[in-house]
């Protein structure tokens, strides 16, 4: 077999080339062995609420902890004032990542300091 | 021969580069494949991965730049544009701003993979095909037109050509709205237009590189030239919506998709084939 003749600049994108394909591949391979086959685990959490121009703007992070990814994923947050009254804000996240996480904001017209929060999925299809 | 001079490789690199874009661009720019890079299992690209690999290697030995090339020289070759196309695909994700640095890892690395493959075959065409003429003596068209391809060979081309044209509309929710609203009938029709499609371009209409590659002798011979370019197209259309996760549908609806893909397809392994060559 003859020897390829290369000058320095070919042998380095050679050799570059192959050390990102290797890790690539050990990357994926690493990946399907300790990836698991559980549905989409969607856990919310909410950060501190800040103050805007007329509004309040709340913080919510989904993480998905399931081995699947979620698609749609529907999610409401339920504020309920000192006065006993209720305020619902929703959002949709297009796309959940398997073990992945998105942020998302979601806005009330009353301080959502004076009450309590509450999120929930409503729900989620498969992509 | 000696080493090439580092401004002819250079060149050489740029010119894969741009050619891996151009056939890249409608891939990197369309959402269904970004998705596929993180709802695809690792296994899927992996096989991705091996199956690209292996159409670089046919196409890198039966038309590459370096004709009379051993095999240690196509698979450096490959090695390299599979590298350059994932380097590439992960700079034009970026800038798209399709993956940021706070993205899980197997969302950047499903995102550049998936987009790599199709750039890593842009870039081995780039490098052979869009050459100068300075370049002719080494192995373009010229060269070309000396040695006959095998049939072999016209398969690889023939493979490579269609998972081009039909990787960019594969992805899409259109394939699968087609698949499902048509009337059969028209299934059929799409059916019928691509074999014409195909014997048309293969062995009518005189493409750049029809005379030289394909013979049109009998009957027979065009008959079973359009077989088996139309068999290509299809298995290359039915294994490409199997990878974006699209046959796990009806077998009725899965047969459809590959029918209305396979009209892309086709094209890619006549007309492509004839082009890229």
């Amino acid at each position: 077999m003859k020897k390829p003749k290369k000058n320095w600049l070919e042998w380095m994108v050679f050799g570059f080339s192959s050390l990102l394909i290797v890790s690539v591949i050990g990357f994926l391979v690493y990946e399907s062995a300790t990836i698991g086959d559980a549905p989409p685990d969607i856990r919310l959490r909410i950060g501190p609420p800040e103050a805007r121009s007329g509004y309040f703007a709340v913080p919510i992070e989904a993480m998905n902890e399931g081995d699947q990814t979620a698609e749609g994923v529907h999610i409401e947050v339920v504020l309920k004032t000192a006065a006993g009254e209720e305020e619902r804000a929703d959002l949709e996240v297009q796309f959940l990542p398997r073990r992945g996480a998105r942020e998302a904001w979601v806005t009330f017209k009353s301080d959502p300091l004076k009450g309590s929060l509450e999120a929930r999925v409503l729900g989620y299809e498969k992509p | 021969m000696n080493a090439p001079p580092l401004s002819n490789s250079l060149r050489e690199y740029a010119r894969g580069i741009a050619g891996g874009l151009m056939f890249s661009l409608p891939l990197l720019y369309t959402m269904e494949v970004w998705w596929t890079g993180f709802v695809a299992e690792p296994l899927r690209l992996l096989l991705y991965m091996a199956a690209v690999f292996v159409l670089l290697l046919g196409y890198n030995h039966y038309v590459g730049l370096h004709r009379d090339a051993s095999w240690s020289e196509v698979v450096i070759d490959s090695v390299e544009e599979m590298g350059l196309g994932l380097l590439v695909a992960a700079g034009m994700l970026f800038l798209l701003g399709q993956i940021e640095l706070d993205h899980l890892a197997f969302e950047i690395v499903g995102k550049v993979t998936i987009e790599a493959m199709t750039v890593a075959i842009g870039i081995s065409i780039g490098t052979s095909q869009l050459g100068g003429s300075a370049e002719k003596s080494k192995g373009g068209a010229e060269a070309s037109a000396k040695t006959e391809v095998t049939f072999e060979g016209q398969l690889a081309i023939a493979s490579c050509g269609a998972v081009l044209f039909a990787a960019n509309v594969a992805p899409t929710e259109e394939i699968l709205l087609i698949a499902t609203e048509s009337h059969l009938l028209k299934l059929v029709g799409i059916a019928l237009l691509s074999l014409a499609l195909t014997a048309l371009i293969l062995y009518y209409i005189e493409f750049t590189g029809s005379r030289r590659l394909v013979r049109a002798g009998s009957v027979v011979v065009v008959i079973v030239g359009t077989a088996i370019s139309y068999a290509i197209a299809l298995t290359v259309s039915a294994g490409i919506l199997w990878f974006f996760g699209r046959f796990d549908v009806a077998l009725l609806t899965c047969v459809s998709q590959t029918v209305v893909l396979g009209l892309a397809a086709t094209l890619g392994a006549s007309a492509g084939r004839l082009l890229l060559q």
